[in-house]
């Protein structure tokens, strides 16, 4: 009995030591931005969150274009959204209700974009766009970002289509309904959530993306929140409070939608790697 | 239901059908992903300079050579694989305990898994922020905490043997809850009576859960560390703002390096050959994972 006891004491201890590590960092992001003290680097920080240094917060904020940022933050997030549906439903339908010659090789291909690093293609990619007048602009951004958000789609739709039976579409085949009709009104509504899944990895992958935009973009007009971001990097001028608040907003909208659909993202993120 | 089953095509539309639904994406990926990584190859074989990125002659495997003779590039190829380990081991065995100690249910329990998987929610560039403040040497809080506790001040980011754990650490924070979900979801399967028999029966938490648990979430884990491992090979933001790959490349990663050779030494060429060793590197451990994956399934299947 006794050792019973002693391991559900080590159990809720461990709990603690994992909740505290996996929380503290995010703890540490608020307490930091309500410290509202612009001489964090010299004088440490009170260790808890001070709710009425907000307005401090707020105005120091002031000097931070972060409304700016997070609006082409959220412009490249769309774009990425929108594109990697419309072109990974096609793939998923294509090789969920078909059997064709190189069905084989498109699903590797698929497969290997999710082991190429992104810095690989960076150096082909930046002289392309100076080509294509691409570079310093949202809409390569987005072009890019696809490349790796295409195949992810394309895998959850795919084995979400998998699932539902080919009956549903038979009686509309017979009634000669074109193709591409069938598979937007019959069969993406019918696995919505899965749509859902991919439109939010899709999404937060351009929100959270800084590799590919910190190369391509020089406007500062053209930053979005991770470049923005990441330029305080190694500047004081800036009070740290609003830093760690322009991070804060930035995040929160990433921790909602993760935690809301965690189990369809985590679904998705591993269909690609299985096979079949 | 098998694809193609499907008696509903015949003909011509047979065969025509699946090639337009699949032409579009294919034409895009061929764009935008496979036609630059085959320039990357091309380019590595070249002299080409940032300054004159559609210029440059071929130079054969000079670069490569070039590469060869750098300790810098042994350096990295040895981060990078050391790192890739570190991480799956240590993110894959956090990530099992997290999901082993949080599987049945105990008051706040919601409230504990949501607060555990903030790591793998929060934006890259928002970690390193405050990883990186956490960092700080003169006053973030861990140096703080040493001081309080009459310890010596520590180099987090900017020791040669402190920066590789520092990031280790960052890196292990943020995969870690991914892995327990994956592991979360595997535990599902595992049947609660044969792991109750077993308790009863005498059997010690530890050979339950090698002899009933473990069976039943290794292809699960299996599947977790490939993916950790490719993500610790394509992981960039972190490791670039953090260190920046330093000090005296003890974190620089392949990718970072191809960043850094690129556009700041400006040496396309170069930068491009370290691409194709990044490329190699992933192909690697996808075939090790195709192959193990192939004998786990034969062997489950006897």
């Amino acid at each position: 009995m006794t050792s019973t006891i002693a391991l559900s004491i080590f159990r809720y201890v461990l709990i603690a030591a994992l909740v505290a590590f996996a929380g503290f960092p995010i703890y540490w992001m608020a307490s930091t931005a309500l410290s509202a003290n612009s001489e964090l680097y010299s004088t440490g920080q009170v260790p808890w969150p001070q709710l009425q240094k907000l307005p401090e917060l707020i105005s120091a904020m002031a000097g931070v274009p972060i409304g700016r940022w997070l609006f082409n933050t959220f412009l490249i997030a769309c774009g990425t959204t929108v594109l990697s549906l419309l072109l990974g439903s096609l793939a998923g339908y294509a090789l969920s209700r078909f059997r064709f010659r190189g069905r084989g090789l498109v699903g590797f291909l698929l497969f290997m974009t999710q082991v190429v690093p992104e810095a690989l293609i960076l150096v082909p990619l930046y002289a392309m766009f100076i080509t294509l007048g691409l570079l310093n602009n949202l809409m390569g951004l987005v072009l890019a970002n696809v490349g790796f958000s295409l195949p992810v789609a394309a895998f959850i739709l795919k084995s979400a289509m998998d699932s539902i039976p080919y009956e549903i579409e038979e009686s509309a085949i017979i009634d000669n309904c074109p193709r591409f009709g069938i598979l937007s009104m019959i069969v993406l509504p019918l696995i919505m959530p899965s749509v859902a899944a991919a439109a939010v990895i899709a999404f937060f992958a351009g929100w959270n993306e800084f590799l590919f935009a910190s190369t391509f973009l020089m406007d500062r007009s053209l930053w979005p929140t991770s470049v923005g971001l990441a330029s305080f990097i190694g500047q004081y001028e800036t009070p740290l409070s609003a830093v760690m608040g322009a991070a804060l907003l930035f995040s929160v909208p990433a921790i909602v939608f993760f935690l809301l659909i965690q189990r369809q993202i985590v679904a998705g993120l591993t269909a690609g790697a299985v096979k079949g | 239901m098998t694809p193609g089953s499907s008696k509903w095509l015949s003909g011509r539309g047979k065969a025509i059908a699946p090639y337009v639904f699949i032409l579009p994406p294919l034409a895009y990926l061929a764009v935008f992903m496979f036609w630059p990584l085959a320039r990357q190859m091309w380019l590595s074989l070249t002299d080409t300079r940032l300054t004159n990125p559609n210029g440059g002659s071929f130079v054969g495997l000079e670069n490569y050579q070039w590469l060869f003779d750098d300790p810098e590039f042994y350096t990295t190829l040895n981060v990078t694989v050391l790192y890739a380990a570190v991480t799956v081991v240590l993110g894959v065995a956090l990530g099992t305990i997290s999901a082993l100690a949080i599987n049945r249910p105990f008051p706040g329990r919601p409230l504990a898994r949501a607060i555990m998987l903030f790591g793998w929610a929060v934006p890259n560039v928002a970690a390193s922020l405050i990883w990186l403040w956490m960092y700080n040497e003169r006053s973030g809080v861990f140096n703080d905490m040493l001081a309080s506790l009459g310890l010596d001040r520590v180099s987090w980011l900017t020791s040669t043997h402190m920066a590789f754990s520092s990031i280790v650490a960052v890196t292990v924070w943020q995969v870690a809850p991914f892995v327990m979900l994956v592991v979360l979801a595997a535990l599902q399967s595992v049947p609660d009576e044969v792991r109750e028999a077993a308790r009863v029966d005498g059997a010690d938490a530890l050979s339950v859960f090698r002899a009933v648990t473990l069976p039943h979430i290794l292809p699960s884990l299996q599947l977790v560390s490939l993916l950790v491992a490719v993500w610790s090979i394509r992981r960039f933001d972190i490791i670039y703002l953090l260190t920046g790959g330093g000090p005296i490349g003890s974190t620089s990663t392949l990718v970072v390096k191809i960043r850094q050779t690129a556009f700041e030494s400006h040496e396309l060429g170069v930068a491009s050959a370290y691409g194709a060793i990044g490329l190699i590197l992933a192909l690697l451990v996808a075939f090790v994972h195709f192959v193990t994956d192939r004998r786990r399934q034969k062997w489950m299947a006897q």
